[in-house]
Parts: C-alpha cells; sequence; structure tokens
C-alpha cells in the first residue's frame, strides 16, 4: 500500500495491455511486427552486409537481375546491387519520414487545437476552419501538390506530407481542448491568477495529449504509406536513397523480367502496414470497454 | 425530407467557402511558396524575356492581395493556365479525362461499399470465430496494401504473365476503329451500351477488372472493418435481444434492423473513403497506362507540367467537397436521428 500513486497508474493498465495482446495472436503479432520495424529501422547501417550496394555508392553490372537465391534472398537490381541490403536501409528512411511526419504534424496540430479550443472565439473559429480548408483536399493530393514545387528530398517529403496532416490533430486537440478547459483545475488556476498562457500550457496541454498522442501512434502505418506513394510518384525521396516506394517505382521498368526489385520493397512496405494497423486495433480495442468485454477479438 | 432547406443553403454556402480556401491553399503554394514562381512557371529552359513575360502574367510586380485577387478571378473564368505538356488549357484536358476516373472510381467505390457491408456483417455474426477473423485479417491486409505496388503486381501477374486479362488502357484502340466505336459522353460502357457496340463493351469492362480491383483495396477494408465494429455492438444492443427473444428469423433481424443502425455511420464515412479511392485512381491510372484526372496529374507529375498538376488537384479537391456534401445528404436521408 505505500506504492506511490502516480507509479499505479502508469505501470497497471500498460502491464494489462500486454496481458491483453497475449490472448490475442493477430493482435500480438502486430505489435511484434512495428517492434520489428523499429528496431531494423534504428539499427539498419549497422547490420547491412553490402553497404555500398544499399547506399549506392557500389554496383557491380555483371551481377544484374539476378533472381532470389541463397547469395541475394531479394534478387539484386538492374545495377546488381542486393535487394535485401537495399531494403533493410529502406525501413531506416520509412521511420524517419514516418517519425518525422507526424512528430511535425503533432507540434502544430496541438499548438493550434490548444490554442483555438482554448481561446475559442474569433480566433478558435478562424484556426479551425483554416484546418477545414486543409482537410477539403483529398489525402496525400495536398501533400503531392506541395512536394512537387519544394522538389525531392527527405526533409520536403517530411514538411510536404506534415502540412496535410496537422489539420486531423488540430481537430482532435480542439476537441478535448473544449472538454478539458471546464474542468475544476483549470478554474483554479484562473481563480488564483495565473495567466492565460501559463494555464494553457502548463495545465490544459499536459491533460489534453493522451488522445492526441494515441491518434498519432495509429497514424504511423498511413504515413510511411503515403511517404511511400511520394516517392513512387516521384517527387518524395530522390535517387540514390533506398526508400521502399521508390524502389517499387524503380522496378517497374524492368516488371515483366525482375519482378523481385518492385516485389520484395512492396511487401515489406506491405507488412509494416499490416503491423501498425493489427497494434492500432489492439489499441483502440483496449481502450473501447464495450468491445474489450465481451472478450475475445483477434 | 429531413433536410430543412436553410440546412441545404448553408451547406451550399459553406461548400464555396471551403474552394475558396482550396484555392487560396493552391495560390499559396504556387506563388508564396517558390522563391521565384516565374522560373517555375517560364519553364526549366525559359529565356530571360520568356520569365519577365511569365512574371508580368502572374502580377508578381503588384502586391500580394492584387496577386490573390487576379488568381481567382482566372481560376472563375475558366483559365487554369495552358498545360506545357499537351499545350492544351487545363481546364479542358481535366473535363475530358474525367469520365474515365468516374467510371472507374464510382465502379470501385460502389463495388467496395455492397461487398464491404455484406463481408461486415457476415464477420459481426460470427464474432471471435474463424469466419470472423479470416474477413478481419483480410480487411486488414486489404486496407494496409500500397495501391501502387498491388496495381503493378496484378498487372505483371495477370497482364503480362498469364494474360488472361489487358495490362492497360481503356479500350483496344484498332477494335474500336474496326466496330466504329465513337466516344461521346466519354463514359465509354455508356458509349459502347447505347451504340449497341458489344465487342467494345466488353473489352471496355475486361480493362476496368484490374483498375477496379486494386482501387477497391483500400475502400473495401475500410468498409468491413467499420461495418464488424459497428455491427458487433449494435448486436449487443437490447433491441436486438428483444427482437431475438420475440422470435423473429436472425436474418430478419439483422438485414431489416440491424443493418439500418450500422449503415448511417459507415454511408458517413464513406466521403473520406471517396478520398483515397480519388488518390488511389492518381497511381493506379499511371501503372494501368488509364487516361484519366490521375493519369493526367501523374504525367504532370513526372514532366514537372505545374500548371496541370494544380489545376488537377484543385479540381479534384472540388470534387471531393461536392462528393461529401452528397454524402451528408445521403446521410441525413437515410438516418432519421440526423436531422439538418
Amino acid at each position: 500500500m505505500d506504492r506511490p500513486q502516480g507509479e499505479i497508474l502508469v505501470t497497471l493498465p500498460l502491464h494489462d495491455f500486454f496481458k491483453f495482446l497475449t490472448r490475442r495472436s493477430l493482435h500480438m503479432a502486430g505489435f511484434i511486427i512495428v517492434i520489428m520495424f523499429v528496431v531494423i529501422g534504428c539499427t539498419a547501417p549497422y547490420i547491412l552486409t553490402r553497404p555500398e550496394e544499399a547506399w549506392g555508392t557500389a554496383y557491380d553490372l555483371r551481377k544484374a537481375f539476378q533472381p532470389p537465391s541463397l547469395d541475394h534472398p531479394f534478387g539484386t537490381d538492374a545495377y546488381g546491387r542486393d535487394m535485401l541490403n537495399k531494403v533493410i536501409l529502406g525501413s531506416r528512411y520509412s521511420l524517419i519520414i514516418a517519425v518525422g511526419v507526424v512528430g511535425l504534424s503533432l507540434v502544430i496540430g496541438v499548438v493550434i487545437g490548444l490554442v483555438a479550443g482554448y481561446l475559442g472565439g474569433a480566433i478558435g473559429t478562424t484556426l479551425m476552419r483554416l484546418a477545414d480548408m486543409f482537410l477539403a483536399y483529398p489525402p496525400l493530393l495536398l501533400a503531392v501538390a506541395l512536394a512537387a514545387i519544394l522538389g525531392r528530398g527527405v526533409l520536403t517529403t517530411i514538411i510536404a506530407l506534415a502540412v496535410s496532416w496537422w489539420p486531423w490533430y488540430a481537430r482532435l486537440m480542439y476537441v478535448t481542448v473544449n472538454s478539458v478547459k471546464v474542468a475544476p483545475y483549470v478554474e483554479a488556476a484562473k481563480a488564483i491568477g495565473l495567466g492565460r498562457v501559463a494555464i494553457m500550457f502548463r495545465h490544459v496541454l499536459p491533460n489534453s495529449l493522451i488522445p492526441v498522442l494515441t491518434q498519432a501512434m495509429l497514424d504511423m502505418g498511413s504515413a510511411i504509406l503515403e511517404a511511400a506513394a511520394l516517392s513512387f510518384l516521384g517527387v518524395g525521396v530522390p535517387p540514390p536513397i533506398p526508400e521502399w516506394g521508390r524502389l517499387i517505382s524503380e522496378g517497374w521498368v524492368y516488371i515483366s523480367k525482375a519482378y523481385w526489385i518492385s516485389f520484395f520493397p512492396g511487401l515489406a512496405l506491405l507488412i509494416t502496414a499490416i503491423g501498425f494497423n493489427l497494434f492500432g486495433d489492439a489499441v483502440k480495442e483496449y481502450l473501447n470497454p464495450r468491445l474489450r468485454n465481451i472478450g475475445g477479438g483477434l | 425530407m429531413p433536410i430543412s432547406r436553410d440546412y441545404l443553403v448553408k451547406r451550399i454556402v459553406m461548400l464555396f467557402l471551403v474552394v475558396f480556401g482550396v484555392l487560396v491553399i493552391a495560390f499559396i503554394i504556387t506563388r508564396v511558396i517558390p522563391a521565384r514562381p516565374e522560373l517555375l512557371w517560364a519553364g526549366p529552359h525559359a529565356k530571360a524575356e520568356q520569365i519577365e513575360r511569365a512574371r508580368q502574367d502572374l502580377h508578381l510586380d503588384k502586391p500580394i492581395y492584387i496577386q490573390l485577387y487576379y488568381y481567382l478571378a482566372d481560376f472563375l473564368r475558366g483559365n487554369w493556365g495552358v498545360s506545357w505538356r499537351t499545350r492544351q488549357p487545363v481546364l479542358l484536358d481535366i473535363i475530358s479525362c474525367l469520365p474515365a476516373t468516374l467510371e472507374l472510381t464510382i465502379t470501385a467505390f460502389l463495388l467496395a461499399f455492397v461487398i464491404g457491408v455484406f463481408l461486415g456483417l457476415v464477420a459481426a455474426v460470427n464474432y471471435n470465430k474463424f469466419v470472423d477473423k479470416a474477413i478481419s485479417l483480410i480487411s486488414t491486409v486489404m486496407a494496409s496494401t500500397p495501391v501502387f505496388w498491388l496495381a503493378l503486381i496484378l498487372q505483371t501477374v495477370f497482364g503480362i504473365w498469364l494474360q488472361v486479362l489487358p495490362a492497360g488502357m481503356r479500350v483496344d484502340l484498332s477494335l474500336a476503329i474496326k466496330t466504329g466505336f465513337k466516344p461521346i459522353t466519354n463514359f465509354y460502357l455508356l458509349d459502347a451500351l447505347l451504340q449497341l457496340n458489344m465487342p467494345v463493351f466488353l473489352d471496355v469492362l475486361k480493362r476496368m477488372v484490374l483498375p477496379v480491383i486494386t482501387l477497391m483495396m483500400y475502400p473495401l477494408g475500410l468498409t468491413i472493418r467499420m461495418t464488424r465494429s459497428l455491427a458487433v455492438e449494435a448486436l449487443q444492443e437490447l433491441y436486438v435481444k428483444a427482437l431475438e427473444v420475440w422470435g423473429l428469423p436472425k436474418k430478419l433481424v439483422l438485414y431489416r434492423y440491424v443493418l439500418k443502425n450500422v449503415i448511417a455511420p459507415v454511408i458517413a464515412s464513406l466521403g473520406l473513403s471517396f478520398g483515397y479511392t480519388i488518390t488511389g485512381a492518381l497511381m493506379v491510372e499511371l501503372v494501368f497506362v488509364y487516361p484519366g484526372i490521375g493519369y493526367y496529374i501523374g504525367m504532370a507529375l513526372l514532366s514537372f507540367d505545374y500548371p496541370a498538376i494544380l489545376g488537377g488537384i484543385v479540381f479534384v479537391a472540388i470534387i471531393y467537397s461536392v462528393a461529401n456534401l452528397v454524402v451528408d445528404i445521403i446521410h441525413a436521408w437515410i438516418d432519421p436521428r440526423v436531422r439538418f
């Protein structure tokens, strides 16, 4: 009983969540895929067996277009580079871009949602209408236009996607802040004479973050897919960076005689996205008591 | 009619505001973000006087609000610039591409909706059984598939290796010429049907199979997941228990009562999945050389044809906004709880 209360609050749900995961094989599989993706993405440069080929600095035309074999499990590309190494290194770029897009959108969305929600009135309405204007574009299209103008690059890809992504978080944050700002502790902070900025950032912000952070985690899979789509369309990451979408478009021309150049990066993309979606389902189902109590699930 | 006229007027005013917003964002992207928009506009091989002319054409010597005014006025007049690639007015290009995309996206979208709701209900009824788990896994895979990759794989397997389906284009041109096929509405299925041209009709249909399957994946996965989770919750409701206790057959309860409660939120979410279908069309049309708006924008991207890229994207955004309005109206029509 002498355990500090804060610890109970933090550890119990996590422990509970893992127990929840072990009862559902598919959700567990999603969790494992996500962990593997993150680990491979972080350690990619150190586990490559042929780093020069993966970075695109070495080539051997005599080994071009080799089908999958023991030596090259994913085959080789048009310049005789090992595809497995390229795909492994590609995970790093997918990870960097996904974290960058979601992180940058979070910063913009949280601040705008917070300000709009707490201040309300004309400022709030204007900011939220601004967010709506961005949402009037179908997914990805605004990012495509922006990326085309900004030029190719990892950073420009992140910016282009984040510009079309933040309004979702701003909206969610706006709704959360609206319910948090009427809480008694906010009233109390007002009563002791704290300024608006102090209340917003010290009291409202920390108490409004959970929903938007959860959503951000669920969005990682889509961020990876959309970044790959941008690169596939030739406006995302430039060569020779082995981003998965770019690798798929690279193999496009050779698809009828060397399917593996496009196939394996796409497979990696598919498995990663499945992992994030299954994991997202697990989180959603865990957080939804109605579904949780029926039992079973995936 | 559950929708009041006031609400409709309000929504249409909102629609215009949103379109205005779309144009302002497009303006910012083209005129404010690039360091020197005139260089972009004059093209990569422009001479000094052409750049100067682009500068004047874009009114870059005027203050920014005047620039915005000219920009909006040009858009409203239908002057969306000339495509560098096709050397035609962008708006004309887009309108001639539109039927191809609509034919594809609407087919994919409707199929995804009908199949998705059905499979979602089947999964929910068998909650936690093998069928449910299989359908859920398949729907997750569908919603996770990169469309452009799937398009490439399907095209290679069925179009090039097995040769059971044509691998691209809307219609076999030589067949169309031989049978005297004339596109009138540019909806080829409709045109072929009206001209009683069965060979062309079948050819067009066959060429739609792979793109439609690819495009269908994401909205189908989304609809299954959505329907399943809504129906699982709905089946827990007391009214379902009551109907079952009354002795109504399970199927009747499902299709008469549960479906009604599930379908409204599913329809409400259709707008978003229509957005994904349109975005998917961008890549699917490019892979299948299917000359719709997606192909047009894709080719514009590959050739850095900025007026065409922007025109295409703004046009799609406007269609998307209209589609969202239509979805909301259908939603209000189906769900009596939603009264505007």
